[in-house]
Parts: C-alpha cells; sequence; structure tokens
C-alpha cells in the first residue's frame, strides 16, 4: 500500500518539476520575445524615447521602444511593452493607433500618466509628435517622424 | 501585485514540490518525519526570501535561483530518504551556500572594477590551495583531495575550479599583452595562450598528483573551449587535442588507476562483484526504476556504493525512473542555457569571459559524473552540482553562481566605463 502510494505521489513529483521547468521556459521565452521585438525593424510609424539618463536607473532601459498598433505598457508580463520600473502598475496606461493617429489612454495606473506634466484622466488623448510622457520614474518623447499637419 | 505576473509559480511549484517531498519521506520512515518538514520548510522559506530579494532590489537574472532552489530541493529530499542526517546536513550547507551566493555576488559588484587586475592573486591563491593539499592532503577513495581542518573536510579542487576559470578569463581580457608587447617583441595572442597553457599544465600536474582524474578533464576542457573561443589558431587547438590525447592514452595503459576505470567502463560485467561493482550497481539501479521508476522511498538504494554523492543520479533515475532523471537533466540544461545568455548578453569583456566559464564548468561537471554513472564515459569521481552530497561543492558551486547573477545584474554603462 505504502508503495502504491509513494509510487503515486512519485508521478505527481516529477511532474510538477516538468511544470516548474515549463513555467521557467515561458517567462524565459516571454523575456526573449519583448527583446527581439526591440530588435526588429525599424519601420515603425512612431517610437517613444527614453529622456531619461539612462545611468539613473537602476535597472536596463533601451534608448527607444518602437510602437505597434496597439500597446499595453506596464510591469506584468501580459503587456505589450514590458518595463521594470517598480513605480509602474502592472497594466500602466495604453498608446494605441487609430486612423492614422495615435492616441494614449491611462489605464487606472496607481502613480498615474503624465502628458506634457498634465495628468491623464479616463479619456484618451491624441499624442502629437514632440510629446512629452510620463511614467513612474520613466520619461519618453513621443516621436513620429512622418507624422503630417 | 505579484499575483498579476506568472513570476509567482515557479515559487508555487517550489513549495508543492517539497510538500511532496516530506510527504514521500513521512511514508518511508512511517509516520510524520520531522527531519523532512524542517528541511522541506527551510528550502521554501529560503527559495522564497532569495527570490523575492533577486526579483525586488532588481538584482538581475531571477530565474537562476529559482533553479538552484528545485535543484537543492531535490538534491536535499533524495538526502534525506537515505540518510536523515545527511537531509540536515544538506540542508545547513544550502543555508550556507545561499548567504554565500548573496555574499559572493554583492562582492562581486563591488570589486568588478579591480576583478581584471587580480591574476596573480588567483594564480597565488591556486597554487598555495594545490600545495596545501599536496603536504596535508588526506587520500580517500584513492584520490588525495581532502584536508581536514578541525571536524571539517574541505577539497581545495572546488575551489581552484572557480579561481582558474577566473584567471582564464583575466588573461584572455586583460589588456596587458598589448602594453608588454613593445618590450618584448611577442605577439600579444601568442603571450596570452603561453600563460594560458603554463597554467593548466601546472593545474592538471597537480591534480593528476592528486589522481583527480574528473577535475583534470574539467580544467582541460575549459581551457581548450576558452582557446576556442578567444580564437587560438587550428594548428594550436590540434598540438594542445593531440597532446591531451597522448596523455589520456599513456594514462588509460600505464596508471593503473585509470586502467582500472577504463575497463570497468568497456565491460563493466567482467569483473561486476569487484572492480565493476560501482558501475554495475549503478546500472541495475537505473535499470529497476524503468520509465517511471519505483516511488521515492520504495527503491532500493542502499545497494548503490556513494549513493549520497557520485552515485545520486542513479538513485534518483532507480526511485523517479527515466522521466525524472530527464527532469534534472532539463533543469541543469535551463541552468546553463541561463548562464550562457548572460555570458552573451553582458558588455564587459572580463564579466563576459568568467560568465562563459562558469557556465561550462557547471554544464560539464553535470556531463561528466551523469556521463559516468550511466556508463557513457568512463567513471570519475565528481560532484553533480547542488544535488550531490558535500559542503565544499555546494558552497562553491552557488559561489560560481552568486557571479553569473552579480554580472547578470550589472548595469550596461557600469560595465562599460570598467573597459
Amino acid at each position: 500500500m505504502g508503495d502504491i502510494l509513494s509510487r503515486i505521489l512519485t508521478y505527481i513529483f516529477v511532474i510538477i518539476i516538468y511544470l516548474f521547468i515549463y513555467a521557467i521556459i515561458r517567462m524565459i521565452f516571454l523575456d526573449i520575445r519583448a527583446m527581439n521585438r526591440k530588435k526588429s525593424g525599424s519601420l515603425a510609424e512612431a517610437y517613444l524615447k527614453l529622456i531619461n539618463l539612462r545611468r539613473d536607473l537602476d535597472f536596463n532601459m533601451d534608448e527607444s521602444y518602437e510602437l505597434g498598433d496597439d500597446e499595453v505598457i506596464g510591469r506584468g508580463n501580459k503587456c505589450t511593452l514590458r518595463l521594470p520600473d517598480k513605480y509602474l502598475s502592472v497594466r500602466h496606461c495604453r498608446i494605441y493607433k487609430s486612423d492614422g493617429s495615435f492616441f494614449i489612454e491611462d489605464l487606472g495606473s496607481t502613480n498615474g500618466t503624465f502628458l506634457n506634466g498634465d495628468e491623464l484622466t479616463d479619456e484618451a488623448v491624441e499624442l502629437m509628435d514632440g510629446d512629452k510622457i510620463s511614467i513612474g520614474r520613466l520619461n519618453f518623447i513621443f516621436v513620429m517622424p512622418k507624422a503630417e499637419g | 501585485m505579484f499575483s498579476e505576473t506568472s513570476s509567482i509559480k515557479p515559487l508555487f511549484y517550489i513549495i508543492l514540490i517539497n510538500l511532496l517531498g516530506a510527504i514521500l519521506i513521512s511514508i518511508q520512515y512511517g509516520g510524520i518525519n520531522m527531519e523532512a518538514i524542517v528541511l522541506t520548510g527551510g528550502i521554501c522559506l529560503v527559495s522564497i526570501i532569495s527570490y523575492t530579494i533577486v526579483f525586488f532590489a532588481g538584482l538581475g537574472d531571477p530565474y537562476l535561483f529559482l533553479i538552484i532552489s528545485v535543484l537543492g530541493s531535490v538534491g536535499c529530499i533524495m538526502q534525506t530518504r537515505i540518510k536523515p542526517e545527511y537531509g540536515i546536513r544538506q540542508l545547513k550547507w544550502f543555508l550556507l551556500g545561499t548567504a554565500c551566493y548573496f555574499v559572493v555576488m554583492l562582492g562581486y559588484r563591488l570589486l568588478s572594477r579591480w576583478l581584471i587586475k587580480l591574476l596573480p592573486l588567483y594564480l597565488g591563491l591556486s597554487l598555495l590551495l594545490f600545495i596545501a593539499t599536496q603536504i596535508f592532503g588526506k587520500t580517500s577513495h584513492g584520490a588525495k583531495n581532502w584536508i581536514e581542518i578541525g571536524s571539517l573536510s574541505v577539497q581545495p579542487s572546488e575551489v581552484i575550479r572557480i579561481l582558474f576559470v577566473m584567471s582564464l578569463a583575466a588573461i584572455f581580457t586583460a589588456k596587458y599583452p598589448e602594453k608588454l608587447e613593445e618590450k618584448i617583441k611577442v605577439r600579444p595572442q601568442m603571450m596570452r595562450l603561453m600563460a594560458a597553457s603554463a597554467i593548466t599544465v601546472v593545474s592538471a600536474a597537480f591534480l593528476l598528483l592528486q589522481r583527480e582524474w574528473g577535475i583534470t578533464l574539467l580544467f582541460f576542457a575549459t581551457y581548450f573551449f576558452f582557446l576556442y573561443v578567444y580564437g587560438a589558431s587550428r594548428l594550436y587547438l590540434l598540438i594542445n587535442g593531440l597532446a591531451a590525447a597522448a596523455v589520456a592514452v599513456v594514462g588509460a595503459t600505464k596508471v593503473s588507476h585509470i586502467k582500472v576505470r577504463v575497463d570497468t567502463w568497456l565491460d563493466p560485467f567482467a569483473d561486476a562483484s569487484g572492480k565493476g561493482y560501482q558501475i554495475t550497481q549503478s546500472l541495475f539501479a537505473i535499470g529497476e526504476g524503468g520509465m517511471a521508476g519505483r516511488g521515492i522511498g520504495a527503491g532500493s538504494v542502499y545497494f548503490i556504493p556513494e549513493v549520497h554523492s557520485d552515485f545520486i543520479f542513479s538513485a534518483i533515475c532507480e526511485e523517479m525512473g527515466v522521466v525524472g532523471g530527464l527532469a534534472i537533466l532539463m533543469l541543469y540544461f535551463v541552468l546553463v542555457y541561463r548562464g550562457f545568455k548572460i555570458a552573451l548578453s553582458c558588455t564587459n569583456a572580463y564579466n563576459k569571459a568568467a560568465a562563459f566559464g562558469i557556465s561550462f564548468i557547471l554544464g560539464l561537471q553535470t556531463f561528466i559524473i551523469i556521463g559516468g554513472v550511466i556508463k557513457l564515459i568512463p567513471l570519475t569521481g565528481i560532484t553533480l552540482p547542488f544535488v550531490s552530497y558535500g559542503g565544499s561543492s555546494m558552497l562553491t558551486t552557488f559561489a560560481a553562481c552568486g557571479i553569473l547573477q552579480a554580472i547578470s545584474g550589472m548595469k550596461e554603462e557600469l560595465t562599460d566605463e570598467i573597459q
């Protein structure tokens, strides 16, 4: 009886080790995907340029982040743009494209999203080339090179 | 804030693994086993605290310590299953090792600017340890590799392997040979190769005197891969390969210790109750376990000699099956993968070399001992990182991973400045 029980528990034991390995590999995979996204192609219509001095931050950041059609920015790993700043919410804000222009909206973040120094309220605001976006300790310039008008 | 990210999941699995381990050991010893509860509880606590520190303080790669925790958990559970006292002592080493991990990590971060210039210190320390082993060494299982300090026995070659990696990294990345070039008219690359060869030959000579075949192989292979990575010419690689092959052939035919190892590797069943006893028992155990294993606590692991140290993998295979053994191998695979990833993404030349060397040593050591117990290569006594019983092995492997953690956590700008 004891033997069968320990055999069954051992199966579960081994399965959990595999689940652990799967969880780790999945986290690594998400990391790598996030890294590759930063490198691939420079054809994006718009990007966020970091204006903090990187040496003032105690974590690694890139100089710029390209923006796709719909980006959720935050600390959580379900975000399409993950940033490691502790002062960000898990889902902090969203930048999306609609009718050829980009909009930013706050997703109920704890520390707020600031556009040119003003805190965003519930509604989405259209972004213009050169706007300053501040989230957590990070400051970005929104750059849209081909913006017309 | 933790729960929204999946980063809590691995921790949850670690707790489950330890909980199941405690239940399994209690079943084995027929009743609630205090040792098992202390042990698994201790590991869970250490893992959670360490992971939280690494994660929230932004100390770099968050996966390293998680993987180490699982390997350590499996190790401690298996040790307790073999003998409860071993488990408790192993837990003590695990706790000390964790402390060592963070101390080494902080030390490395603080000293990173000077580490590349400390080559004489590494060499001096290594030499001192080698000589100390020669003079005070105790012989166990045909190898003179232990020093006893009071009631504590330490294996200096475990420390030397890290110093060896640091020395090779310093040799191949320091700019010193370029400065020296004008004076003595030797190409810098040539100087580096000569220096690396010289320290390898000296180390190998000492190790062979101590009859540490496994660690000699480890050192030589590390040296060889450093040569390959740092662009030694094909000719130089060939010369080194041939020299090593010549030494190996002479050793295998002339030195009786190595001859026995090779003979039992080729045909362990020729003398199954004598010289081939270790390896045949190991093979029987793995065969008994089959695909799914006999269950932790239900196997007959006491038939395997040295089951708590060198042959721990056979015990794992017997009780957790080939599937469980593969799981352990995959954990090592992910650990070494992370090590190489850290080496690739770091920008400072010295740190890159050190991370590469440490990851390589971890991977190769796993290969040598697992290859040995499954009769893939001749068996040599070397520990399985984080799982085998043993203080010096545990502490130094933790220290090595602490270095990896430190390198992964350094900021790019800072590492650039050091050069």
